[in-house]
């Protein structure tokens, strides 16, 4: 059969393979050798070797960006799967609406990063203005803005995976551990998170890459002010392209670096939490 | 069976070969867009990189009246706020380049010069009134104004009367109010008494949003360049020493304490907000341009009430100074374009100069004052230009637009990041001066290195 | 579990009804700002409009006019179903392919396609528009072959998961029954994936339409914005930001994808969990 279908490549997979490459493996290879070079257009790239790298991270607004990021990160990956968590337990519980609440909160996924950002802009800015602020007067309020707007998004989604997750335990281990005395901490313990450990694992890439990638929100809200101080990287790096002309080899460079940190990330969360997945 | 098997086939070869024509249709777009560039080779089409946000619609609207009139294509695109220079570099490295763009004065011009096409023997040139509108290098001209705004203090006449009719007011005619001094003891006054006036503050909020903070960094800022020019008699430099940021600093302190808002809440305020709070009454003063009008009338405040001042910041002989006057916005027709793409373009510029539907646009709609002979009979119905009239005839020596000679963009945001900063009480006045000193001696360097 | 529910279930009602209404707040929150006078609306958000600040539907034909919204809700349709009907049918065929084929080659491109996942448009965004614009990719169908390019990843390791556990002796007996592998994928593998096209079509579409960032740096937006770049381009394009028509494009934006989701929340939900599970 295999060798039937090897004449086939042309149809199945030439399709696939020449977009693939326009959209993906020429940019990527291209990427990486213009990171290496000074350019304005495409055309007249000259080698430069390290100093755009050098550059990148002499440059205080990447650093600052780096952290911004990285603290973002952490604060909104640690809370998007604890309520997520919570309010899929809760909604397994079956009570009156439990439908009806799903639908809701999975709601505000559906709608772009920069159309929630904008109404996010509105909201937040019309409360804080009670207390004279606004959420570009320092980067800190610009911070908790985009947490709770992340939060606002993402908490849906988590949930879903989360209700599947809880919903897949039989019931029977829960009911034997009970007779047998547990407590019900000692239940969510030792028997409901090992047990969902795939959802958690789903969950805390899913949140890690989409708070580390985050861009549209980030352009909405604040727009890195105020003076860049709530910029995350990828907004960073757009702007290092966009912003100033005669920046973007230095613009690609930072890309490089911000696509390695990426795959670190991805390729170490992997493994952690793989390694506690219950084997079913 | 055998027929469905054979229905089948078909269909499937039908999807393979739909897959085949998606795949085929990615050259399709390029032939296509070659074979229009084919037919319309006799005719050119134009390509407009309009600089001006506020009159974004207008010029799109008078693209269509165009082609609708000659069957010429032209496309507008319009530039974000703040980000003309970038959107320029990316779009001249495509392949459809623009055919017409503008720069803002003689440091855009030097970025850009070998892209200037000369337009010494076009119509445009032969309309402008005067050379002082023009670009030139050597005897070539490469970029001709279009527009002539000015800028300085628009106040609410009603507002500021009710104020000079109060016991004890600090002045009590609009003739009194030509300087620093007297600037701020009535926008103090009014401050402290705004109940009693019904306003909100004396300024509107100095937003530094981006649709607002160019009014600081830029315009304002060009006050204490323009004395320092001034003083040493130069038209530009390489490091500026800031003479008069004391002065600076003494405004831009007037602006943020005696506003509609706290000084706190700058940092979001927009472009929308400082107007609105003008067309609505809440505050008398409020910093903008001629190209402002657009966004107050047809408010609260009648058309009569509106006035402008000159921007005092106690300069020497103030009381002679008149509004800020002049021209960020040169057009420039693309060199590199091809030659039916730049006969199109001369003629399209002709034709915004000269035909009814061109001037009346300019004039009526957009609100300009331009430099072209042509325009006798297009005034526009701007009481803002009105006030630029009085002053001129007043004989008071307008201020001219130096901005034009800051460094970068970049210089700008610099200083506009740091007044903020200053504004909000996260920062301390230093580092504007930081910002536009030193700033100004590195970009300066970067930009000509 | 039966007394829980009847001993906790009132209360928890009560609690999660008053947290649901909080959670559509800011989007009523914006509905009621879409009838407010542009003036009116960063300086009194919270309030609803009085007689004085009401407009009509002013706004909606602000933002319509200014935004070319109606059009760009094509632009946005035509580029979404077009690249998730590429996705689906390319990167399946491609997945089976290299699910049946072990070469190499096919193992090169399975690693590629994981590769992909993890790389951030960031790295990409440069040199993509670059090489777009030299091809002449900057129109609704070019944009389609980019992304299903950059959508392949995802794609073809999701189809390639559940045709892994397909049982090789179906095929085999249809192509010992003289189809050829055209006719066996076509009749036999597509049919029992549809599950996976939904999940895959559910999470490119979400992808793809509220994208802003390639379609914004591909796309020649003098000719065609995605409903993203016209709500940006208000943000951006003019002096001042306009909040009335901001307020009436947001709602218009808003509304279809929420009426398309009431009609198919439980595909919906359904490919979010699938999609989860083999991911």
């Amino acid at each position: 059969m295999e060798k039937s279908i090897k004449k086939y490549f042309p149809i199945f997979v030439l399709p696939t393979m020449i977009a693939f490459t326009i959209g993906f493996i020429a940019p990527f290879i291209l990427g990486i050798y213009l990171s290496f070079c000074k350019f304005t257009t495409v055309i007249d790239a000259k080698f430069v070797g390290l100093s755009n790298y050098v550059k990148a991270f002499q440059d205080p607004t990447f650093l600052h960006a780096a952290w911004y990021t990285a603290a973002f990160t952490v604060a909104s990956v640690l809370l998007i799967n604890v309520l997520a968590f919570v309010v899929a337990k809760l909604l397994t519980k079956g009570f009156a609406g439990t439908n009806i609440f799903r639908t809701v909160f999975f709601m505000p996924n559906l709608i772009g990063g920069l159309i929630l950002g904008y109404i996010w802009q509105l909201l937040l800015n019309g409360v804080l203005a009670y207390f004279g602020k606004t959420l570009t007067y320092t980067s800190a309020y610009g911070f908790w803005g985009l947490i709770i707007l992340m939060l606002w998004q993402q908490v849906g989604y988590m949930m879903i995976i989360y209700i599947a997750g809880i919903q897949n335990i039989p019931g029977d281990l829960v009911e034997a551990a009970a007779i047998d005395g547990a407590s019900k901490w000692q239940v969510l313990r030792y028997i409901t998170i090992p047990m969902i450990m795939p959802s958690i694992t789903i969950c805390t890439f899913l949140t890690l890459t989409n708070g580390f990638k985050l861009f549209d929100q980030n352009l909405a809200l604040t727009n890195g002010a105020p003076s860049k101080m709530s910029e995350m990287l990828a907004l960073n790096i757009y702007y290092t392209f966009y912003g100033r002309t005669g920046y973007e080899g230095v613009g690609q460079a930072k890309a490089v670096i911000f696509f390695i940190l990426v795959a670190i990330i991805a390729m170490v969360q992997n493994r952690l939490t793989r390694s506690k997945e219950v084997q079913q | 069976m055998k027929a469905k098997k054979i229905t089948a086939l078909a269909l499937a070869v039908l999807m393979a070969g739909s897959v085949f024509a998606g795949c085929g249709s990615k050259t399709e777009p390029g032939t296509e867009s070659g074979a229009a560039s084919g037919k319309t080779a006799s005719t050119g089409k134009v390509y407009y990189l309009n600089f001006k946000p506020e009159q974004a619609e207008q010029w799109v609207e008078l693209a269509k009246t165009y082609t609708d009139e000659t069957g010429v294509q032209v496309d507008v695109q319009t530039a974000a706020s703040g980000t003309y220079e970038s959107t320029l570099k990316s779009e001249m490295a495509k392949d459809e380049a623009p055919t017409l763009f503008q720069v803002n004065g003689p440091v855009g011009l030097a970025s850009w010069k070998d892209y200037c096409y000369d337009l010494s023997d076009s119509a445009v040139y032969k309309d402008i009134a005067s050379d002082d509108y023009v670009l030139k290098e050597g005897d070539a001209v490469k970029g001709i104004a279009y527009v002539i705004e000015t800028y300085g203090i628009i106040y609410n006449k009603a507002l500021l009367n009710d104020y000079f009719a109060l016991d004890d007011a600090v002045i009590t005619s609009i003739d009194e109010l030509n300087n620093f001094e007297a600037l701020k003891d009535v926008a103090e006054d009014i401050q402290a008494r705004k109940d009693e006036l019904g306003v909100e503050g004396a300024f509107t909020s100095a937003g530094m949003d981006s649709s607002s903070d160019w009014r600081f960094k830029t315009h304002l800022a060009n006050l204490p360049i323009y004395y320092e020019y001034l003083a040493d008699g130069i038209s530009s430099t390489d490091a500026i020493k800031g003479t008069y940021l004391d002065n600076y600093k003494a405004i831009w302190d007037l602006y943020i304490n005696n506003a509609t808002c706290e000084p706190s809440m700058l940092s979001s305020k927009t472009g929308e907000d400082a107007a609105s709070e003008f067309a609505l009454g809440e505050a008398v003063f409020y910093q903008n341009g001629t190209w402002a009008y657009n966004d107050i009338k047809d408010m609260e405040v009648a058309d009569e009430d509106m006035g402008m001042l000159p921007i005092y910041i106690g300069g020497e002989d103030e009381e002679n100074e008149g509004l800020c006057t002049g021209s960020e916005n040169y057009w420039c027709v693309n060199s590199k374009a091809s030659e039916e793409d730049i006969q199109a373009t001369l003629d399209f510029l002709q034709w915004v100069v000269e035909s009814d539907a061109g001037r009346d646009m300019l004039a009526n709609e957009m609100g300009f004052v331009t430099p072209f002979t042509t325009f006798d009979e297009y005034l526009p119905s701007n009481p803002l230009v009105a006030a630029n009239d009085e002053y001129t005839k007043a004989g008071k020596t307008a201020v001219s637009w130096n901005f034009t000679t800051m460094p970068s963009e970049n210089w700008k945001n610099g200083v506009g990041s740091a007044l903020l900063e200053y504004a909000q009480g996260t920062g301390d006045w230093d580092d504007v001066v930081t910002a536009f000193v030193d700033g100004w001696a590195t970009e300066y360097q970067a930009a000509n290195e | 579990m039966e007394k829980k529910k009847t001993k906790h279930g009132p209360l928890l009602t009560v609690i999660f009804t008053l947290i649901s209404l909080a959670y559509v707040y800011p989007i009523v929150l914006v509905v009621i700002n879409s009838f407010k006078k542009k003036q009116y609306i960063s300086k009194y958000p919270f309030k609803l409009p009085s007689e004085k600040m009401f407009v009509g539907l002013e706004n909606y034909v602000r933002g319509i006019q200014q935004t070319n919204l109606i059009q760009a809700f094509g632009v946005s349709l035509f580029i979404t179903v077009f690249s998730v009907l590429a996705m689906i049918l390319c990167c399946s065929m491609c997945a089976w392919y290299i699910c049946r084929v072990k070469t190499k080659v096919t193992s090169l491109i399975y690693t590629l396609c994981l590769f992909a996942m993890v790389v951030p448009f960031q790295m990409e965004m440069y040199t993509l528009s670059k090489i777009a614009n030299m091809l002449h990719l900057g129109n609704p169908v070019g944009i389609v072959i980019i992304y299903l390019g950059f959508g392949a990843g995802l794609s073809v390791f999701m189809f390639t998961g559940f045709m892994k556990s397909i049982p090789l002796e179906i095929e085999e007996a249809a192509m010992i029954d003289g189809c050829t592998p055209l006719q066996t994928f076509f009749q036999i593998v597509l049919p029992i994936c549809k599950p996976t096209c939904v999940t895959v079509a559910i999470l490119q579409a979400m992808w793809v339409w509220n994208d802003y960032l390639l379609p914004s740096l591909v796309l020649d937006a003098r000719r065609w914005k995605t409903v993203p770049m016209a709500v940006q381009y208000l943000k951006g394009g003019y002096g001042s930001v306009d909040m009335g028509a901001m307020m009436g494009t947001l709602v218009l934006s808003i509304v279809p994808i929420i009426i398309f989701y009431l009609a198919c929340q439980k595909y919906i939900i359904e490919g979010v969990v699938a999609g989860a599970v083999k991911g």
